[in-house]
């Protein structure tokens, strides 16, 4: 067996660790998962400003100056810095120019491409021909449930998307026959959501699975089973910290 | 002073409203090249902004240790690992690894990040399984629908549960091919309405919430 | 005009690709029309909510926003507001963002503490700016606290169990999520609702409803976020957005209908004009 490399063993230490600090949080808030949390923001925060700082400063700012004189980038680099004026009381209001270009942008690239993608593309799906020709003089109504595609279908989609299209009227107020509608609309949107609800929960075990996996490798001797004594340690740890809890009043933060 | 502190962040607004909405039907080079552009220059912007968040992180914290708070070590955890993964990453010029060999920033990647990621994460799958619960003990009329189609798409997506509900898998691919499908579009339909309007209004200055600031 | 000249090229898309690029689109003249008259009819609706007074049936979700900030003054705990994972970029955390500033003005007057935690730092600066609109208006300048809306990290799960350990923590009384949001979801609701909170939950995010229906006392179901400001602030500006919005549903719906009537008239005998009225009704690039 070949030894494994000590920045491995040591990243299997730390990551088991971290993996038991947070699954503490399942039994309750504890110090031992703050500690995780905290660690956690700072390690991802720091992340972040490297990335940051390597795509935006170095990738997309300077090196295109610098190398291909493309001066044009100080503009945004000028608006980036509008936003800093929040820190000078006076000129804080220079920072709304920048929010102004951002807001102004996602409005205007939001419209045609809602209309198109959100819109368009679902009446088109929508609308679907309720009968068919599949031979001379002879028309055709597919019951066939199982096919998405069939006539008995469209209706059933025809029928979903008017009621929950119906259920989102604000002006009408849903009684009568508009009762009706809007609680079958309700229907619709309950069962789609058990749906989404039920396709959800296979991925979220192989997370979970996932997860135990590699816990199960990290607990081989050749890493020096972590998973194995840092669980008995964490254990251990809300043991007496539950003891020592009970001992003293809780502490209110 | 009024026009630069209201009126002209409003006509930004305006301009670069139409200007990127009109982009969408403008099939010509220039347009993709404006909007290549734009989404760097978003980027930039971007990144400056960063320097507001982290500041605003570093503040609540440093009150909190310098008053000594109630939990203030859990601060300085968050300050160490700040500090030391900025500084692994600077040295490691932001790179995970180098010529297929793991950089130190790479290790923290793979050891810390990914792990506290992925178990985060993970624990959806207990946190489903709770939500399940609370939905079964609402016992109304709705969570019982909701509950039901739950059930069998949960069953119909694995081989067991096709054997122990018959058909499971035909009823669970109808629900979500045509059930769901239907709603899905109708909620994307009412909700590209509210997002169309509701950028309408911010493009023709109607919706200025956005800027704070009342007549100032 | 145009828009038989449009019409003609859906037909004959070789003649789209001409040898010198081109500056308008045909395929896309029906969404520019749909655009256009959708943003018209909108501003038209406005102008007309200014003059006459418009009904607006109950959302049950956004009656329970008063409740839930009243207990929250009752216990003396603070209220969590949360505006998704999107930037500004998205109008769905501008929806979240202006509904903020409704939550905000309640909160004001009954000086309750309000706690914003953000995930994107454009987005917390834009909310400090309507949160301190929310408590000039409210007449409680002073109760304005800068830090009511602080920045955790850009990063999807640890930015998740900082929320979750606040909400732990600081036990808030109500707990808001507006906006968008990614499977963080139900991590951030369930632990809301451990801890006894009124939870309301306001998204567009499809994928997620599910767990916010599950999970939370009341839910914005898509449309219904953007729906939420006009209810709080009553605002003719706001009910005449989503008249507008109504006129647009009833014109798609119709559309809908319409075009089923002629997909199967054009399926029945054959006949090529059907499909001229639906091509108005694609989405073509």
């Amino acid at each position: 067996m070949t030894e494994l490399p000590f920045e491995s063993i040591v990243g299997a230490w730390v990551a088991t660790g971290l993996t038991l600090l947070i699954f503490s949080f399942l039994y309750k808030d504890n110090p031992l998962f703050k500690l995780a949390e905290h660690l956690y923001v700072g390690v991802s925060v720091g992340y972040v400003i490297v990335k940051t700082y390597d795509t935006v400063i170095v990738h997309l700012v300077v090196k295109p100056i610098v190398e291909n004189g493309e001066f044009a980038l100080l503009i945004p680099v000028a608006i980036g810095m509008l936003m800093l004026t929040r820190y000078v009381p006076k000129a804080a209001w220079m920072s709304r120019y920048a929010f102004a270009f951002i807001v102004g942008m996602g409005a205007g690239l939001a419209i045609p491409r809602t209309v198109s993608s959100f819109i368009l593309k679902q009446v088109e799906d929508t609308i679907r021909p309720l009968l068919s020709v599949t031979g001379p003089d002879s028309l055709t109504f597919s019951m066939n449930l199982l096919n998405p595609a069939s006539h008995l279908n469209a209706i059933i989609i025809l029928l979903g998307v008017s009621s929950v299209l119906f259920y989102f009227f604000f002006s009408i107020e849903h009684s009568g026959a508009g009762k009706a509608v809007a609680r079958t609309g309700i229907l619709f949107l309950m069962i789609s959501f058990g749906a989404g609800f039920g396709y959800t929960v296979m991925a979220r075990m192989s997370l979970l699975i996932g997860r135990l996996t590699d816990l199960i490798e990290f607990s081989d001797a050749s890493y020096g089973r972590p998973t194995v004594w840092l669980s008995l340690l964490t254990i251990g740890a809300l043991f007496l910290l539950a003891r020592r809890g009970r001992a003293q009043p809780p502490d209110a933060h | 002073m009024i026009f630069l502190r209201r009126q002209l962040p409003l006509l930004i607004t305006l301009v670069t409203g139409l200007l990127f909405a009109a982009q969408y039907y403008v099939p010509h080079p220039a347009s993709e090249q404006m909007l290549t552009s734009a989404t760097k220059w978003l980027q930039i912007v971007g990144g400056f902004a960063l320097i507001l968040g982290v500041t605003s992180l570093f503040h609540q914290h440093a009150v909190k240790i310098r008053r000594q708070e109630a939990g203030w070590g859990y601060s300085l955890v968050l300050y160490v690992g700040m500090l030391g993964t900025i500084a692994v990453g600077l040295w490691a010029n932001g790179k995970e690894s180098v010529e297929g060999t793991m950089t130190a920033f790479g290790w923290i990647y793979n050891y810390m990040m990914v792990p506290l990621q992925g178990t985060m994460f993970a624990i959806l799958a207990f946190f489903i399984a709770s939500a399940a619960y609370r939905s079964f003990r609402a016992k109304s009329r709705e969570a019982a629908v909701l509950l039901v189609a739950a059930v069998i798409v949960m069953m119909g997506r694995v081989p067991l549960g096709e054997y122990l509900i018959p058909l499971s898998g035909d009823v669970s691919s109808w629900i979500l091919n045509v059930l769901n499908s239907s709603v899905r579009r109708a909620i994307l339909i009412g909700v590209s309405l509210g997002a169309v309007a509701l950028s309408f209004k911010i493009i023709f200055g109607v919706e200025r919430s956005y800027l704070g600031g009342g007549k100032e | 005009m145009a828009a038989v000249q449009g019409g003609q090229r859906i037909f004959s898309p070789v003649l789209v690709a001409g040898p010198s690029p081109d500056w308008f689109n045909w395929n896309q003249l029906n969404n520019l029309i749909i655009a256009l008259s959708f943003g018209g009819l909108v501003f038209y609706s406005i102008s007309y909510a200014k003059r006459h007074e418009i009904f607006l049936r109950r959302i049950p979700g956004l009656d329970a926003v008063d409740e839930a900030i009243g207990r929250a003054t009752e216990l003396g705990k603070p209220i969590l507001y949360l505006t998704g994972a999107h930037d500004l970029h998205d109008p769905s955390t501008i929806a979240a963002a202006v509904i903020l500033g409704k939550v905000a003005k309640r909160a004001a007057l009954y000086e309750t503490e309000l706690l914003v935690p953000h995930r994107e730092p454009i987005t917390m600066a834009v909310c400090q700016e309507i949160t301190k609109q929310a408590y000039l208006e409210a007449g409680k300048p002073d109760l304005f606290k800068e830090d009511a809306n602080f920045f955790i990290t850009a990063d999807q799960f640890s930015y998740t169990a900082a929320v979750d350990g606040i909400m732990l923590r600081k036990k808030p009384a109500a707990n808001f999520f507006m906006g968008a949001y990614f499977a963080e979801s139900l991590l951030l609701t369930e632990t809301g609702a451990s801890t006894g909170a009124i939870q309301i939950a306001g998204t567009d995010s499809d994928h997620q409803l599910p767990f916010f229906v599950t999970t939370c006392d009341y839910t914005l179901i898509g449309e219904e976020l953007y729906a939420a400001s006009a209810y709080l602030s009553k605002e003719p500006v706001q009910i005449g957005t989503l008249r507008g919005q109504d006129i647009g549903k009833a014109v798609v719906l119709s559309a809908i209908g319409i075009g089923i009537v002629l997909a199967t008239v054009g399926a029945v005998t054959g006949a090529q004009w059907p499909q001229l009225f639906l091509d108005l009704l694609r989405d073509l690039k």
